[in-house]
């Protein structure tokens, strides 16, 4: 007899109960051992399915349905729980008395989730590392960094403004200009000229400024910027061929000139803004010069990703240009993140296609930017010579170790010959090896554990991108062999601004605000809260991220318990802290509840309605991420109880009274009592201490996966108990390990998640420390020899 | 036979989806050649800075007349050429003679106030309105008859890298100045880039998928699988690649020479490969309206080929009297007006793919300047020469207004085209509508 004798039924209800077997699974057994569950309402005598399996039906199916001698099929299909349940009231066990319809149910439900279902095979799968291509977001940086890498690159200068060249003439004419650093650009110079130290004797009929440096993009995004002037005006970006604003002919009365551009996270861009207050064309100043000067003022803003527009804040601003760079525009599917974090562990059509329009949009840039990205000029005599040298590194660097002979001669060589022209030489070269699964995949080939596996993974693991020339020449050199070798070339990484990029996108996926919302309250209930305000606390929020993860220390419990918010004068306005309305972020002390960036205005507003707060999200958001716990989603939607009808509630009574059934207290008895410590926030993360004229409850408790219960009086309670939980350092280790090295921890050892929270603990809690460590030994976990007879004429 | 081919071709180049196929093919018609009207297009060539009435404006009027020095080029095309005397742009407001000349020559309106400071007047900006071949592009481009890939294409030989009213002839509306591409590299990637990247697709695909069956022999047999999906998808993508290719332009791509650099000196080069270039667009029936701009208003050419080592602006103002200047200006125009007989040359000997004869039956270009003389910076009897029979003109003419304003001038290459407009930029100057007795 066989499962299959039933027929194959594709019911919908096989999905249903796939899936909710799924977090059914993840949510009660992965962590159950030990835990003691909430009282159950139900008779306790009741078994539950997998007591009844054991003990009715392994003797002949195996303890995990692997079969056995009496019945030696695994117990694997594609039934329904229901239909599995049907056949097992009406046919199990064979003999005349059958299993109870009841009991049927909890052990098809069991089956199912536990081994019959090809979902739970696949969990049940050894962990192993498994082939993927690159993110998108490694793609475009590896892109990018190949292209910008066939030259040197020049440097960022110094963080905090642009610098400035204020000119006596009309178009960069007059002696002696004076320069200096602006930390913003707007200017209301009204009918004067500009007041700069050293600029005398200025005609306000005709000046001119100009702005050189580099500006950095935090995020990967759409990013719109912002000219205003009633001169003439003209702003570069990303390359000084053709204006990306271009306002220089003043023409009826618009004053505001904006345009659009991808930029991706963590790069800086050149740009440049010339002013000039006169007319250009011919030089009119001396009939000018018997007129009243005209007024003036100029301002560049810019609007990042779903955030209001703004004046480009100094910390955005860099003293140098950079040199422009190659940026990858073309649109991408999204990424797998189904398991909690991005990974390239499948492939599609429209992912296929968008590598291949961005592989020949950015041949097509080097073809055409030839001698600005290679140096080499495309009509030289020996040009397509030193463009095949510099394409074989090229080449190199992009698959993250040195050709072979054949491999030389297929993407590089036989492009490069003499009947070919130069722009398809390039081409189609660089074409070939943007497509080539050596570029796109990682970790190919068993054969190539070496040291240039090493630098492959330092450089995704901790950059998201291509391996940098150091790392190229240490893996050449066969220098990354040892632990000493790897540490010090990760504790070199860790601390570029890069490796901030990829630990910044982690935090902000792990506080759950990766995605930027539209974060809007009630304009009735919070008059004061608008678009300016949630702009400016999503800058307080990332600078907070900055000064504490970001910071040399990088210490985890900072990031959990500094007592200082980042605020401006706009926000201390709504949130305390006494500052004057026109001032900068700093950092201000805001209470004795303010604990951390849970306790952040940002997250708190995050996790709220647009008129009440709510503590199923902001406890939903410390189990799953700070406590690393798995929550099944609730059994139906439901829509939050209406403050309007139980006026005389406060809130956590209302989500108590919701969350009272049996159905809903497996999870709510753990999200209910995080969340409730946060109540004395309100819906904008303002402190309060009551609410509908009832004091604030902030009370709360946690019991941890080993059945002790923590309490807390508060937030601060709180966020020291997570500062220094065992679980919660174990939870963030594991997380910011699968977002660092998109492979699950087990493959490489069972026991590595643990060594490494150990290191964390003994580290000071440094996250950067930890990042190295993780990379350091997931290169070590896999087998490697140095790099041994590379082919002639490969890396030096 | 024909028949066939012709309404196919009149599919394809319309770029409609098989779901418009029944509807096409399906009119009711004992000829389908009959519906499809021939194609029209227009050419508008700028040249700048006035010319020399001496050596440019026929004495006589009628179909009896001689072509002087600077029209000489002509010659071969005497019969299908129209020089209209006596048009004047009339035009007025803020900026110089040349930013007007060039600002409204196309758009017949006033240019905004602005910060560019000419030789003279008031300062403006940019031009208030959009110009006529923009007009008739659209509305060319509202029809499924008439629109074409690009709608119109605006070609230039050495225009300036500034971007100012002394460089931008054509307006897609007011203050949207539209800037000619100067550089044929960068035409020819407009036109045919889309088909170059496929070709280098095609040409690397092999190799591409050698290679990645010897990756697929490193990998255990479950990564196998992800690569073998990879590797359907790159074949998928080949099969595609050829069912485009039988859909292609229906000429064969121009071959370009390398290396033809923006350079003053390379202006003949640079003109003949923009002609060529514009005449494959043709062939392709991308465009049916198209500008070519040389230089600028104001421009500097220095025709050093035709041994003159000066700026034209330069020579522009130099006096009648001095007529060393004046012969090297007439030489300069008959540079110009070469070109635009290269032009016609061109169309001439290429058949329309249709059968309705070749393409000069079926084009009018128009030559013009945007001053009627260099030394007086005139806007009366600003030049406008026609040749070819795309606007259904009685050709073969010398024809002399009294100084009736170039809107009405406007306003019938818009008729021409099918595209009776009652009005074109400052109505005021539209009279009695388009100008009498062209048609």
């Amino acid at each position: 007899m066989s499962w299959e004798h039933y027929g194959t039924v594709a019911s919908p209800i096989y999905t249903l109960f796939g899936l909710a077997g799924i977090s059914l699974f993840l949510g009660m057994s992965a962590f159950t051992p030990g835990q003691a569950k909430p009282k159950p309402k139900a008779p306790a005598q009741a078994k539950t399915g997998a007591q009844i399996y054991q003990a009715k039906c392994a003797p002949c199916h195996g303890v995990k349905g692997q079969g056995g001698a009496a019945y030696p099929k695994p117990l694997t299909g594609t039934q329904s729980v229901g239909d599995l349940s049907k056949f097992i009231a009406q046919q199990m066990p064979p003999g005349p008395v059958k299993c109870a319809a009841p009991d049927a149910a909890k052990v098809a439900q069991y089956m199912f989730d536990t081994f019959y279902s090809s979902l739970a095979q696949e969990r049940n799968r050894p962990a192993r590392v498994s082939l993927s291509r690159l993110t998108v977001r490694q793609f475009k940086n590896s892109v990018t960094d190949l292209i910008s890498g066939m030259q040197p690159s020049w440097g960022r200068g110094t963080r905090g403004g642009l610098s400035a060249t204020y000119f006596r003439g009309r178009l960069w004419e007059g002696k002696d200009p004076i320069k200096r650093v602006d930390s913003s650009i707007g200017a209301q110079f009204g009918t004067e000229a500009p007041k700069v130290p050293g600029l005398d004797q200025v005609d306000p009929h005709k000046f001119s400024i100009r702005w050189v440096g580099s500006v950095e993009a935090p995020d990967t995004g759409e990013y719109e910027f912002i000219v205003r002037s009633d001169q003439a005006v003209r702003l570069y970006l990303n390359g000084q061929s053709k204006p990306f604003i271009d306002g220089w002919i003043r023409s009826s009365n618009d004053n505001e000139f904006r345009a659009s551009v991808p930029l991706i996270g963590g790069q800086a861009y050149p740009i440049v803004l010339e002013f000039s207050k006169s007319t250009v064309g011919v030089d009119d100043t001396e009939k000018r010069k018997k007129l009243k000067p005209a007024p003036a003022f100029v301002e560049l803003q810019w609007k990042r990703p779903k955030l209001a527009v703004e004046t480009i804040p100094s910390r955005f601003l860099f003293s140098q240009e950079v040199r422009e760079s190659y940026v990858v525009s073309t649109r991408f599917p999204a990424d797998d993140r189904s398991i909690g974090y991005e990974r390239g562990s499948s492939v599609s059509k429209a992912w296929d296609d968008a590598t291949t329009e961005s592989a020949l949009d950015a041949a097509g840039y080097v073809a055409s930017h030839c001698k600005l990205v290679t140096g080499v000029d495309p009509n030289a005599a020996d040009a397509k010579k030193k463009l095949a040298e510099l394409f074989l590194r090229t080449a190199e660097r992009a698959f993250r170790r040195p050709l072979t002979p054949d491999q030389k001669q297929l993407y590089v060589e036989k492009h490069f010959v003499d009947s070919v022209s130069t722009e398809s030489a390039i081409k189609r070269s660089l074409l070939m090896i943007l497509k080539s699964p050596r570029f796109l995949y990682r970790e190919i080939g068993q054969a190539e554990k070496d040291t240039y596996l090493v630098a492959s993974q330092l450089a995704y693991g901790l950059w998201d991108t291509l391996p940098d020339e150091e790392l190229m020449r240490a893996a050449a050199a066969g220098s990354l062999v040892t632990k000493e070798q790897v540490e010090a070339q990760a504790n070199r990484m860790v601390r570029d601004p890069r490796a901030w990029a990829k630990l910044r996108e982690f935090l902000l996926a792990w506080l759950k605000v990766d995605e930027i919302p539209d974060l809007v309250k009630s304009a009735k209930r919070y008059p004061e809260f608008d678009n300016a305000t949630a702009s400016d606390l999503r800058q307080s929020l990332e600078i907070l991220l900055q000064e504490t993860a970001g910071s040399e220390a990088s210490d985890y419990r900072q990031l959990m318990l500094t007592q200082e918010m980042p605020m401006n004068g706009r926000l201390a306005q709504i949130y305390g802290g006494g500052l004057p309305k026109d001032a900068d972020f700093q950092p201000v002390k805001l209470g004795d509840d303010r604990a951390g960036v849970l306790t952040h205005p940002y997250m708190l507003s995050r996790l709220a309605y647009l008129e009440t707060s709510s503590p199923i999200h902001r406890g939903v958001l410390v189990a799953r991420s700070m406590l690393g716990r798995t929550l099944q989603p609730p059994p139906a939607a439901f829509a939050p109880l209406a403050p309007s009808l139980h006026p005389g509630l406060t809130t956590r009574q209302r989500v108590a009274m919701q969350t009272k059934p049996d159905a809903c207290n497996s999870c709510h008895s753990m999200i209910n009592p995080l969340g409730f410590a946060f109540e004395r926030f309100d819906a904008i993360g303002k402190a309060r201490s009551e609410e509908n004229s009832k004091a604030i409850d902030s009370t709360g408790f946690y019991r941890t996966r080993g059945g002790a219960v923590v309490k807390f009086s508060g937030p601060a309670d709180l966020a020291n108990y997570l500062a220094n939980s065992d679980e919660a350092h174990a939870a963030f280790t594991e997380k910011l390990f699968h977002h660092m090295v998109k492979q699950p921890a087990l493959a490489y050892r069972p026991t590595l998640i643990s060594e490494l929270k150990t290191s964390f603990v003994k580290n000071q809690f440094s996250i950067k420390r930890l990042m190295a460590e993780t990379v350091v030994q997931t290169s070590l976990a896999t087998e490697r020899k140095p790099a041994v007879q590379t082919p002639k004429g490969a890396a030096k | 036979m024909r028949i066939e081919r012709t309404r196919r071709e009149f599919i394809r180049d319309m770029g409609l989806s098989a779901a418009m196929l029944p509807f096409v093919t399906n009119l009711p018609s004992v000829s389908e050649l009959a519906l499809l009207p021939r194609k029209k297009r227009l050419v508008i060539i700028f040249s700048p800075d006035g010319i020399v009435p001496k050596t440019f404006w026929p004495d006589q009027v009628g179909t009896n007349f001689e072509l002087k020095e600077s029209l000489k080029p002509l010659e071969p095309f005497k019969s299908k050429t129209l020089i209209l005397n006596g048009v004047s742009d009339r035009v007025r407001g803020d900026g110089d003679n040349h930013m007007r000349g060039i600002g409204c020559l196309l758009t017949g309106i006033e240019l905004f106030p602005g910060n560019v400071q000419g030789g003279s007047d008031t300062p403006a900006g940019w031009a208030s309105g959009h110009s006529i071949d923009q007009e008739i592009k659209n509305h060319l481009q509202k029809s499924m008859v008439t629109r074409t890939r690009f709608g119109s294409l605006e070609f230039g030989v050495m225009v300036p890298e500034h971007a100012d009213t002394w460089t931008r002839m054509v307006y897609a509306g007011p203050n949207k100045p539209i800037a000619p591409i100067d550089d044929p590299y960068q035409m020819f990637g407009k036109l045919y880039g889309q088909m170059k990247d496929q070709e280098t697709l095609k040409s690397v695909l092999d190799d591409l998928q050698a290679d990645m069956a010897k990756v697929k022999s490193q990998l255990s047999a479950q990564d196998r699988l992800l690569l073998d999906e990879h590797a359907s998808l790159v074949r998928d993508m080949e099969k595609e690649i050829q069912a485009s290719r039988k859909k292609d332009v229906g000429h064969k791509v121009p071959e370009m020479p390398a290396g033809v650099r923006r350079d003053n000196d390379k202006m003949p080069e640079l003109s003949k490969l923009q002609i060529d270039l514009m005449v494959s667009s043709f062939v392709a029936d991308s465009t049916r309206i198209a500008t070519l701009q040389y230089t600028n208003s104001v421009g500097q050419a220095r025709m050093s080929w035709l041994g003159i080592k000066e700026g034209q602006h330069d020579l522009s103002h130099e006096p009648d009297s001095n007529k060393e200047a004046q012969e090297k200006l007439t030489k300069i125009n008959r540079w110009y007006c070469e070109q635009l007989a290269y032009l016609c040359k061109r169309l001439a000997e290429t058949p329309e793919n249709d059968g309705t004869g070749n393409m000069l039956d079926n084009t009018t270009v128009v030559w013009t300047n945007e001053l009627g003389q260099g030394n007086s910076h005139t806007l009366e009897n600003i030049p406008f020469v026609l040749v070819g029979n795309g606007l259904d003109f009685k050709m073969g003419r010398s024809v002399k207004f009294n100084s009736l304003p170039h809107n009405r001038l406007l306003m019938s290459l818009a008729h021409g085209m099918g595209h009776p407009i009652k009005r074109f930029g400052n109505g005021d100057f539209c009279g009695d509508g388009p100008l009498p007795g062209l048609a």
